[in-house]
C-alpha cells in the first residue's frame, strides 16, 4: 500500500526517467550528421523495490541500435567498392598517357616515321628529306622514352602511395586497438561506452576503404580485426602491415608480428590497397610490356632493313636507333642510333652501293614496313591500336565495376542507416513524448504536494 | 523501413550527383559532336579510329610522294617533248642536205645549226630536275652526258611507294631515251649528219635521214613512257584521294555522336535535371521548416 511520500518518490523518479529520456533524444538530434553515429534507445524500466510494489521506472542504461552482419557487409562493400574506385583513377591517368584521340600517345610519332620513309623515297638526294628521316625516327624515340618512363614513375609512385596506405592502415589499427582497452576498461567499471564504439565504428569504417576487413566481436566490448584474413588488430595487440616489393618489382604485402612477417599479398581483396595493387601490377605492368614488345619489334625490323641499305656517303650495316639488348626495358633504352644521329648522309636509301646517292630500293623497303606484320603477326599500328584499344576496354570495364560496386555499397549504406541512423522526425516524436511525461509527472508532484498542504492545514487547526 | 535524415540527404547528393554528371557528359557530346574522346569511351572505336588514323596518315604520305614526284616526272616529259622537236628540226635539215641542189657552202651552214642542235640536245639530256640530273638514273648528282654525249649515268629506276602493291618507277631512262640502251645512240647519229653535211657527203647525208629518223621515233617512245609516269601518278592520287576521304570520314564517323540523338539527350537530361533539383528542394524543406 503505497503512502503520499512514496508517489513523491514516484514522481521523482519519473521527472529523472523522462529527462533520461529527453537527453538521450537531444544526443540523437546533435548527431544527426555525425559519421558512425548510432541512435540510441533509453531503456526504461519498472523499478521493483523488495517485494512492495512501488510502479516507480528507472532508466537502466541506453541501446544502441546495430546489426553486426549489417555492419560486416557495410565494411565488405567500403572495401570492394574503394578498390574499384582506387583502380579506376590510376587507369585514367594511363588512359591519358595514350590518348591519341587528344594529341597523346605515339601513334602518331610512328606514323610520321613510316611517312617520311616515304618521303626520302621521293627525293633521297635531298638533304633535308633525310634530315626529316632523323627527325623523325628521334621523336619516335623521345615519345617511346617518355610513355615508358612516365609508366615507370607511376609504379614508383603507386609504391609509395601503397606504402604510405599501410602507414594509415597501421595507424588506424593503433587507434582501434586504444579503443578497444578503453572501452574494455569502461565496460568493466559498469559504465556505457556508446561514445567510444561509435568512434570505433567511425575508425572502422576509413579503414575498410583502405583494405578489406571483417570484424568479430568478443564478450568484452573488444573486438577482432582482420585484414586480408590475417589478424591485423586482437584486443589490443597489433600486427601492422608493410609494403615491400618482390624480385620481379611487384608489391608484396606482409604482416608483421615482431621480428616474423607473413606474405599477405595473395589474400588481399579489397580496399585502397587493393586497387594501387591491381592497377599497379597487373594493368601497368601489362601496358608497359606490349610497349616494350611493340617499341623492340618495330625498332628491329627498322634497324635490320636500315642496315642493310647503303647512305648516300656510301656507308652500310648502320642501325636507325639504339635498342636495348632485350625487350624488357626497350620503350626507356630506345635512341636514336649513334651511327646515324647527326648526319643525315647516314640514312639508308640506296638498296645497293652502286645506286648512291640517288637509289630508293631501301627506301621503299623501310616505309613497307608499315604494311609488314612484325613478330604477333600484327602489323605495329594494328599492333598499337591493340594497346590502345585494350588500355579502353580495361577502363571502361572497371569504370562499370565502380558504378555496380557503389550501387552495392549505397544499398548497404541504406540498410545501416535505417537501422542505426536518426530520423529527425522520430526524435521530435520523442521529444514530446518525453516533455509530456516529464510535464505529467511534474503534475504528480504539484498533487501529492497539493494534498500534503492540505492534509498539514487540516492536522494544524 | 524507417527513412532517416542520413538517407534523404545522401540520396539526393547521389541523384543530382548522377544527372548532373550525365549531363555534363551529354552537354560536351552534343557540343563537340564527339562522341569518343578517350579510349575508354568506346574502346572499340577507339581501336578503330586509332587504325583508320594510321591507314590515312600512310594514305597522306603517298599523296605528298605523289605530289614530290610529279614535277620531276612533268618535267621529264617536256624535256623529252623538246629533244623530241629538235629532232623533228634535224630530220628537216637531213631531207634538205640530201637535196642535190645544195652547194658544200650551204652544207656547212647547215652543219653549224646542226652542231648546234646537239649542244641543245645534250644540255635537254642535263636536265635537273627536284631531285638532281633527271636522266641520270641513281647517280642524280652526276650530269646524265659529257659534252660529248656519253652517258655517266645508269639504269636504276627511282620506285616510290604510292600506295601499289608493288613500288611504282617513276623515272626514265636517260640511258633508252637517248643512247645505246634503247637501241640508237642519238647523240653519234646528230655527229654522223654533221659529218657529213660538213664534208659535203651527199651520200652520207641520205644515210643519216633515215637514221635521224630512227632517233627520232626512239625518243618518242621515250616521250610516251615519261607520259605514261604521268597518268600513272594522275590515277594513283584520284584513288588516293577517294580513299583519303573515306578513311578520314570513317575515323570521324567512329568518333561522332549523332547530332540528333545526342541533341535529345542533351535536352531530356536538362529537364531531368531540373525536376531533381525541384525534387530535392521539396525533399529537404519538407520538415525542415514547419517540423511541429
Amino acid at each position: 500500500m503505497g503512502s503520499l511520500t512514496s508517489l513523491l518518490y514516484t514522481a521523482r523518479d519519473s521527472l529523472t526517467a523522462q529527462s533520461y529520456g529527453l537527453n538521450v533524444t537531444g544526443q540523437n538530434i546533435t548527431n544527426v550528421n555525425t559519421p558512425g553515429y548510432v541512435r540510441r534507445d533509453p531503456l526504461l524500466e519498472t523499478r521493483a523495490l523488495g517485494t512492495a510494489t512501488t510502479g516507480s521506472v528507472v532508466a537502466t542504461g541506453l541501446r544502441r541500435a546495430t546489426d553486426i552482419y549489417i555492419e560486416r557487409r557495410e565494411l565488405s562493400a567500403l572495401g570492394t567498392s574503394s578498390a574499384a574506385s582506387e583502380h579506376d583513377s590510376q587507369l585514367a591517368g594511363v588512359e591519358a598517357l595514350f590518348n591519341d584521340l587528344s594529341g597523346t600517345g605515339m601513334g602518331s610519332a610512328l606514323d610520321n616515321l613510316f611517312s617520311s620513309f616515304s618521303a626520302l623515297a621521293s627525293n633521297p638526294n635531298d638533304p633535308t628529306t633525310r634530315a626529316a628521316v632523323l627527325g623523325a625516327a628521334g621523336a619516335f624515340a623521345d615519345r617511346a622514352n617518355a610513355l615508358a618512363n612516365a609508366l615507370s614513375d607511376s609504379k614508383n609512385e603507386l609504391l609509395k602511395q601503397a606504402q604510405e596506405t599501410a602507414a594509415q592502415i597501421n595507424e588506424k589499427a593503433n587507434s582501434i586497438s586504444e579503443l578497444n582497452r578503453r572501452i574494455v576498461a569502461a565496460e568493466a567499471q559498469g559504465q556505457d561506452a556508446a561514445d567510444l564504439k561509435d568512434q570505433r565504428n567511425s575508425v572502422l569504417l576509413d579503414l575498410g576503404k583502405l583494405v578489406d576487413i571483417r570484424t568479430i566481436p568478443d564478450d568484452k566490448g573488444s573486438i577482432i580485426v582482420q585484414a586480408s584474413g590475417t589478424s591485423l588488430v586482437d584486443g589490443t595487440d597489433v600486427r601492422p602491415i608493410s609494403v615491400d616489393l618482390n624480385a620481379d618489382g611487384s608489391l608484396k604485402i606482409l604482416s608483421n608480428r615482431g621480428s616474423t612477417s607473413t606474405e599477405i599479398t595473395q589474400f588481399l581483396s579489397g580496399g585502397k590497397l587493393a586497387g594501387i595493387k591491381e592497377a599497379r601490377d597487373v594493368d601497368i605492368f601489362d601496358v608497359a610490356s606490349k610497349l616494350d614488345k611493340l617499341v623492340f619489334d618495330v625498332g628491329t625490323a627498322i634497324n635490320t632493313q636500315h642496315a642493310a641499305g647503303f647512305g648516300a656517303d656510301g656507308g652500310t650495316g648502320r642501325n636507325l636507333f639504339d635498342l636495348g639488348p632485350t625487350v624488357d626495358g626497350a620503350g626507356r633504352a630506345i635512341r636514336l642510333g649513334a651511327a646515324v644521329a647527326g648526319n643525315p648522309a647516314a640514312v639508308a636509301a640506296a638498296a645497293d652501293p652502286a645506286s648512291v646517292p640517288g637509289g630508293t630500293g631501301n627506301a621503299v623497303a623501310l616505309a613497307n614496313i608499315w604494311k609488314t606484320p612484325l613478330s604477333d603477326g600484327r602489323t605495329a599500328s594494328e599492333s598499337y591500336g591493340d594497346l590502345v584499344g585494350g588500355i579502353g576496354q580495361r577502363k571502361s570495364a572497371v569504370a562499370q565495376a565502380v558504378e555496380t560496386q557503389n550501387a552495392i555499397k549505397e544499398q548497404i549504406q541504406a540498410m545501416r542507416e535505417a537501422m542505426s541512423g536518426v530520423s529527425l522526425d522520430e526524435e521530435m516524436v520523442s521529444l514530446t513524448k518525453y516533455q509530456r511525461a516529464y510535464e505529467a509527472a511534474g503534475r504528480v508532484l504539484s498533487t501529492v504536494d497539493e494534498l500534503m498542504q492540505d492534509l498539514i492545514n487540516r492536522v494544524g487547526r | 523501413m524507417r527513412v532517416t535524415e542520413g538517407m534523404k540527404y545522401s540520396q539526393v547528393l547521389r541523384n543530382l550527383g548522377n544527372i548532373t554528371s550525365q549531363h555534363a557528359e551529354a552537354s560536351q557530346e552534343a557540343s563537340t559532336g564527339i562522341r569518343v574522346n578517350k579510349p575508354s569511351d568506346d574502346p572499340i572505336a577507339a581501336a578503330q579510329i586509332a587504325r583508320l588514323r594510321a591507314n590515312s596518315s600512310q594514305t597522306d604520305a603517298h599523296l605528298n610522294t605523289i605530289n614530290t614526284v610529279r614535277g620531276d616526272a612533268e618535267l621529264t616529259e617536256a624535256t623529252l617533248a623538246s629533244a623530241t622537236d629538235i629532232f623533228a628540226r634535224l630530220k628537216e635539215l637531213a631531207v634538205q642536205g640530201a637535196n642535190g641542189n645544195n652547194s658544200a657552202e650551204d652544207r656547212k651552214t647547215m652543219s653549224v645549226e646542226v652542231a648546234g642542235l646537239k649542244e641543245a640536245l645534250i644540255q635537254l639530256g642535263n636536265t635537273r630536275g627536284n631531285r638532281g640530273y633527271l636522266f641520270s638514273g641513281s647517280q642524280v648528282k652526276t650530269p646524265a652526258f659529257d659534252g660529248n654525249g656519253v652517258f655517266q649515268g645508269d639504269d636504276v629506276e627511282q620506285l616510290v611507294p604510292i600506295g601499289n602493291s608493288t613500288p611504282t618507277s617513276v623515272s626514265t631512262s636517260g640511258s633508252q631515251a637517248f643512247v645505246v640502251a634503247g637501241g640508237r645512240n642519238v647523240f653519234a647519229d646528230v655527229d654522223a649528219l654533221v659529218t657529213a653535211l660538213s664534208t659535203n657527203d651527199q651520200l652520207g647525208i641520205q644515210a643519216s635521214v633515215d637514221d635521224i629518223g630512227a632517233s627520232h621515233a626512239q625518243l618518242v617512245d621515250a616521250q610516251a613512257r615519261s607520259g605514261l609516269v604521268l597518268s600513272k601518278l594522275d590515277a594513283s592520287q584520284s584513288v588516293l584521294d577517294s580513299v583519303d576521304t573515306e578513311q578520314q570520314k570513317a575515323a570521324q564517323a567512329a568518333g561522332a555522336a549523332d547530332p540528333y540523338e545526342s541533341y535529345t539527350r542533351f535536352t531530356s537530361l536538362g529537364q531531368s535535371l531540373e525536376r531533381a533539383i525541384a525534387v530535392s528542394k521539396q525533399i529537404l524543406d519538407l520538415g525542415g521548416q514547419n517540423r511541429f
